[in-house]
C-alpha cells in the first residue's frame, strides 16, 4: 500500500509539472493582457510602461522560472485584473464550485442509479426502452439551453425558485439539476449494465431459488457488487462536473471556479487560469487515487500493488 | 415513500418562501442591478471598465461631473478659473465629508491628482490624465492644476477624476483600499461578496442629492438571457447590456420597460489607407457609398442606434450640424469598383472579435461583396484585435469594424487617436488633417477649435480614411417602477434614480 502510494505520488508530481508547464506556455503564445487593461486612448509609451509594470516584458524563461520559484513557496501569484492574490480568489470561489458539484452529483446519483436499476430489472420491455430514450435525451440537452429553460419555467413562469446567483439552498436547486442531468444518464447506463451483468451470475439464481425477494436481492447483494464500475464513473464524473460547470455557472451567474475560469481566459488573467488548471489537475489525480483505494475496500480481491498489472 | 415526498415538498416550499421574501424586500428599500461582471476593482484610480465604474462612481465624488443634459457642472469643485493657458484654479466645496467622517480637503484633491498621474502607480487611466503635470494646494480650499500646454479637453477628462481620502489610502495601502473603499459619494461601500455582488448603503449625510434607496446591490450576471430572466422574475430592478431583440421581448409587458440612450460611442468601419486596395481614394469612396447605415441601424439594431455622417456624435464637442460623409449609393459604389479594375479585386480581411455585434460585421461584408469587393471576415480574440489595430500603418489590417469611445465627449478624444500619426491606431498619414487636429487641441478658444474640427471633418469626408457608421445606443431593461434617465456617458448614478409604485 505504501509503495503504491509513493509510486502514485511520483506520477502525480510528474503530471502536475507537465500540466503547469503546458498551461504556462500555451497561454503566453496568445500574447499578454496589457491591451485589455488600458483604454483605447493609451499611447504606445503607456502600453510599454504597463507591460513593464506587470513583468510581461521579461524573457519567457525568466517569467517561467519566477513562476516555478513562487510555486515552490505555494504562491500562485497575483491576478493582474483583480489585483488580489490568486489563492484568495480561488479560495473565495471554491466553496461555490464544491456546493454545485455536490448538488449535481446528488441529482445525478439519486435519479441516475435508481433509473439504472429499474431499467435493468425491466430489461427488454417497452418501459425500459422508453426510459432509456428519456435518459439519452436528458444527456443530449446542451446546458446553456436546458439552464435557460429551467430558469424560464421554474423562476419566471412559476416563481418557485430564484433565477440566478448564489444565496440560500433555493439558489442551488436549478443549477444542480441543469448540471446533474449531464451525469445522470451516465450513472443510469453504467448502473443498468452492471446490474444486468450481476443478474446473469450464479449467486443471483441461487438466491432467487431460495426465495429471496427482488428488493432484498438488489439492496443486499447486487448494490455492493455493481458499485465497482460506479466508483470509477463517479471519480470521472466529478472531473466532468467541474468542466461542465463552466457553462452552467455562467448561465446561472453562479460564482464558482467555472465562471472564474471563463472570465480569466477571456481577460487573459494568466495567473488565475494557471491556478484553476493546477487545482483541476490536482483534484483529478487525487480522485483517481481515491477510486483505486476504494476498489480495494469494496472488493477485497483487488489489491493495490506497486507493480503495474 | 409518503414521508420522503413530504420532506421534498417542505424543502421546496421553504426554498420558494425564502426566495419570495427576498423579492418582496427588493421593491422598497433595495435596488438590485444586474451587471455583466463584478467590478474588477473599487479603487477608482486602478481599473476602468463599465462594471467597475457603474459601482464606484456612487461611492466617490468626482472633481466635476456631467448633468443629465451632458453639460460639465460642479461636483467637488464649485468653480474654476484659468490663471493661464496651462494653469486652472479650482475652488473646493466646503462641508463635504468622507464616509469615515473626516472632511474632504484641497489636499485630498491634490493627492488624488498626483496619485493617478504617478507613472509608478501604473493607473490604466494614466493616458486620460497625463497632460496634468502638477497639482498644488494654493489656498485653504483651492487647488491649481498645471497642464503641459493648453489642453482644452482637460475639463472633459476631470469629470472622471474621483477624489480619494489621502489619510485612508496612506494608512491602509492600495490593496486594502480596493477591498474596503472610503469615498464621499452618495452611497457607502457595505459588502463585496466575491463573484456574487457588491452592496452599497445610502450615505445619509451626503452633501448633494441623497439616494432614495437604502441599499443597492450590483450583481454579476454574465449571461444576457439570465439577466433578462432576472428582470422578468422581478429578481432584478435594472439590467445592463441587452440587445434590441431582447428589448423587443419586453414590449407589451406592464411590469418592465426598456430604457435606452444614445451614447458617445461611435461605430465606424476602419480602413488602412496605406494598404491595397484601400490606398486608392476612389475605392475608399466606394466603401463609403456601399455602407447602408440606415439598413444596419433599422434592420439589424432595432432602431435604437442613429446613423451619423461625421466621425463623432452630437454628444461630442466638435459636432457640426449638417456635415455629411458620402451617403449610401450602391450603384456609384459598383461603378467605382468596376472602374478600378483588378486593383479592387485584391482580397482583404475584415478583422473582428466576438465583442462586436457579428450581425453588423456580416452585413458589412455583404455590402462590400455587393459592391464588387473581395472581403472576408477574420475573427480573433479581443486582445489580439486591440494589438493588431494599434500596430501602426504597417500592421493595421486593411479593414475592421470598430466602436470608439473616449468617455470625454470631445472631438480631440476621438479624432486625434484614430487619425494622427502619433497614435498606433492611425494610418491616414494626412499632413493637412494632422495640422487641424493639432491646432484643435492646442487652443482653449472654442470657436477656433470648432473651426479646426470642421476643417478636419471636411478632409475626412473627402478622403474617407474611415467610414463613420452610427452613434451606438445602450439599452437597459428596468422594472416599471424605476424612474431614471440614462445618460450618454454610460454611468449609473443611484442618486439620480427614483422609484414610483
Amino acid at each position: 500500500m505504501t509503495r503504491y502510494l509513493l509510486r502514485k505520488l511520483g506520477e502525480a508530481t510528474l503530471v502536475m509539472f507537465g500540466v503547469l508547464t503546458l498551461i504556462f506556455f500555451i497561454q503566453r503564445l496568445t500574447g499578454d493582457p496589457t491591451f485589455l487593461l488600458l483604454p483605447e486612448t493609451a499611447t504606445q509609451a503607456d502600453i510599454e510602461a504597463m507591460r513593464h509594470a506587470l513583468g510581461f516584458d521579461r524573457p519567457l524563461m525568466v517569467q517561467y522560472l519566477s513562476f516555478l520559484a513562487d510555486l515552490v513557496r505555494f504562491d500562485l501569484g497575483r491576478s493582474v485584473i483583480q489585483n488580489l492574490p490568486v489563492t484568495d480568489i480561488i479560495g473565495s470561489r471554491l466553496p461555490y464550485t464544491l456546493m454545485l458539484a455536490g448538488g449535481a452529483l446528488a441529482v445525478s446519483c439519486l435519479i441516475g442509479i435508481p433509473l439504472g436499476v429499474v431499467m435493468a430489472l425491466n430489461h427488454g420491455t417497452t418501459f425500459a426502452t422508453v426510459l432509456s430514450s428519456l435518459v439519452v435525451a436528458a444527456q443530449s440537452l446542451p446546458t446553456f439551453w436546458s439552464g435557460i429553460i429551467l430558469i424560464l419555467i421554474f423562476a419566471v413562469s412559476l416563481g418557485w425558485l430564484p433565477p440566478s446567483s448564489a444565496g440560500g439552498f433555493s439558489h442551488l436547486v436549478l443549477p444542480s439539476i441543469a448540471l446533474g442531468l449531464l451525469s445522470m444518464a451516465t450513472f443510469a447506463r453504467v448502473t443498468r449494465t452492471a446490474i444486468l451483468d450481476e443478474l446473469s451470475k450464479e449467486y443471483v439464481r441461487t438466491a432467487r431459488a431460495r426465495g429471496v425477494g427482488m428488493g432484498r436481492l438488489v439492496t443486499r447483494h447486487l448494490a455492493r457488487n455493481a458499485s465497482i464500475p460506479l466508483i470509477t464513473v463517479a471519480a470521472l464524473e466529478v472531473s466532468n462536473l467541474l468542466a461542465g460547470a463552466v457553462v452552467v455557472e455562467t448561465v446561472f451567474a453562479w460564482p464558482g471556479l467555472g465562471q472564474l475560469t471563463m472570465q480569466s481566459i477571456v481577460s487573459r488573467d494568466f495567473m488565475v487560469v494557471q491556478g484553476v488548471v493546477l487545482l483541476g489537475a490536482f483534484v483529478t489525480v487525487v480522485l483517481n487515487v481515491m477510486a483505486d483505494i476504494l476498489y480495494s475496500i469494496v472488493d477485497p480481491r483487488i489489491t493495490l500493488s506497486a507493480r503495474p498489472s | 415513500m409518503m414521508k420522503r415526498q413530504r420532506i421534498i415538498a417542505a424543502l421546496l416550499m421553504s426554498a420558494s418562501l425564502s426566495w419570495a421574501s427576498a423579492g418582496a424586500a427588493a421593491a422598497k428599500d433595495l435596488l438590485t442591478i444586474d451587471l455583466v461582471n463584478e467590478p474588477t476593482s473599487l479603487d477608482p484610480h486602478v481599473q476602468w471598465n463599465p462594471d467597475s465604474y457603474f459601482v464606484y462612481r456612487n461611492i466617490f465624488d468626482n472633481l466635476l461631473t456631467r448633468d443629465d443634459s451632458g453639460a460639465i457642472v460642479p461636483q467637488i469643485a464649485t468653480e474654476w478659473t484659468y490663471l493661464s493657458d496651462n494653469e486652472i484654479e479650482f475652488t473646493i466645496r466646503d462641508g463635504v465629508t468622507f464616509h469615515d467622517g473626516t472632511p474632504l480637503t484641497a489636499e485630498d484633491v491634490a493627492f488624488s491628482v498626483k496619485r493617478i498621474t504617478d507613472p509608478g502607480f501604473s493607473s490604466p487611466q494614466l493616458s486620460q490624465f497625463n497632460s496634468i503635470t502638477d497639482a498644488r494646494v494654493s489656498a485653504d480650499n483651492k487647488v491649481v492644476l498645471v497642464t503641459n500646454g493648453a489642453y482644452p479637453a482637460v475639463m472633459a477628462q476631470l469629470v472622471k477624476l474621483s477624489i480619494v481620502p489621502q489619510h485612508v489610502v496612506e494608512a491602509v495601502g492600495n490593496d486594502a483600499f480596493n477591498l474596503a473603499p472610503v469615498g464621499s459619494g452618495p452611497y457607502k461601500f457595505s459588502d463585496w461578496s466575491r463573484g456574487v455582488s457588491v452592496t452599497l448603503a445610502v450615505n445619509e449625510d451626503y452633501w448633494g442629492d441623497k439616494g432614495v434607496f437604502k441599499e443597492a446591490v450590483f450583481r454579476a450576471v454574465p449571461d444576457a438571457a439570465t439577466r433578462m430572466a432576472n428582470l422578468q422574475a422581478k429578481a432584478a430592478d435594472l439590467v445592463v447590456t441587452i440587445n434590441s431583440d431582447m428589448a423587443a421581448q419586453l414590449d407589451g409587458r406592464d411590469d418592465v420597460k426598456v430604457l435606452s440612450v444614445l451614447t458617445e460611442r461611435v461605430a465606424y468601419f476602419a480602413l488602412n489607407a496605406q494598404k491595397p486596395p484601400m490606398n486608392n481614394p476612389d475605392l475608399r469612396l466606394a466603401v463609403a457609398h456601399a455602407m447602408d447605415k440606415e439598413g444596419i441601424t433599422e434592420g439589424i439594431l432595432g432602431g435604437y442606434d442613429e446613423p451619423v455622417g461625421q466621425f463623432m456624435s452630437p454628444a461630442h464637442f466638435g459636432w457640426v450640424d449638417g456635415l455629411e460623409s458620402p451617403g449610401y449609393d450602391p450603384d456609384k459604389a459598383r461603378e467605382l469598383v468596376a472602374a478600378a479594375g483588378e486593383e479592387a479585386k485584391v482580397p482583404f480581411p475584415i478583422l473582428t472579435s466576438p465583442v462586436y455585434d457579428q450581425r453588423v460585421v456580416q452585413a458589412i461584408q455583404q455590402m462590400l461583396t455587393d459592391a464588387g469587393f473581395n472581403a472576408s471576415i477574420e475573427m480573433t480574440d479581443m486582445a489580439t484585435w486591440l494589438k493588431d489595430m494599434q500596430a501602426g500603418p504597417e500592421g493595421i489590417p486593411v479593414s475592421a469594424f470598430s466602436r470608439w469611445s473616449c468617455a470625454c465627449q470631445d472631438a480631440d478624444g476621438i479624432l486625434f487617436p484614430t487619425l494622427h500619426s502619433s497614435s498606433g491606431w492611425a494610418s491616414a498619414g494626412d499632413t493637412a488633417l494632422e495640422a487641424a487636429l493639432e491646432a484643435g487641441r492646442s487652443t482653449l478658444d472654442e470657436e477656433e477649435r470648432l473651426a479646426e474640427y470642421t476643417k478636419a471633418q471636411a478632409i475626412l469626408n473627402e478622403q474617407n480614411y474611415l467610414i463613420p457608421l452610427y452613434q451606438a445606443a445602450i439599452i437597459y431593461g428596468a422594472a416599471a417602477g424605476l424612474e431614471w434617465t440614462p445618460t450618454p456617458n454610460e454611468s449609473l448614478f443611484l442618486n439620480r434614480m427614483d422609484w414610483a409604485e
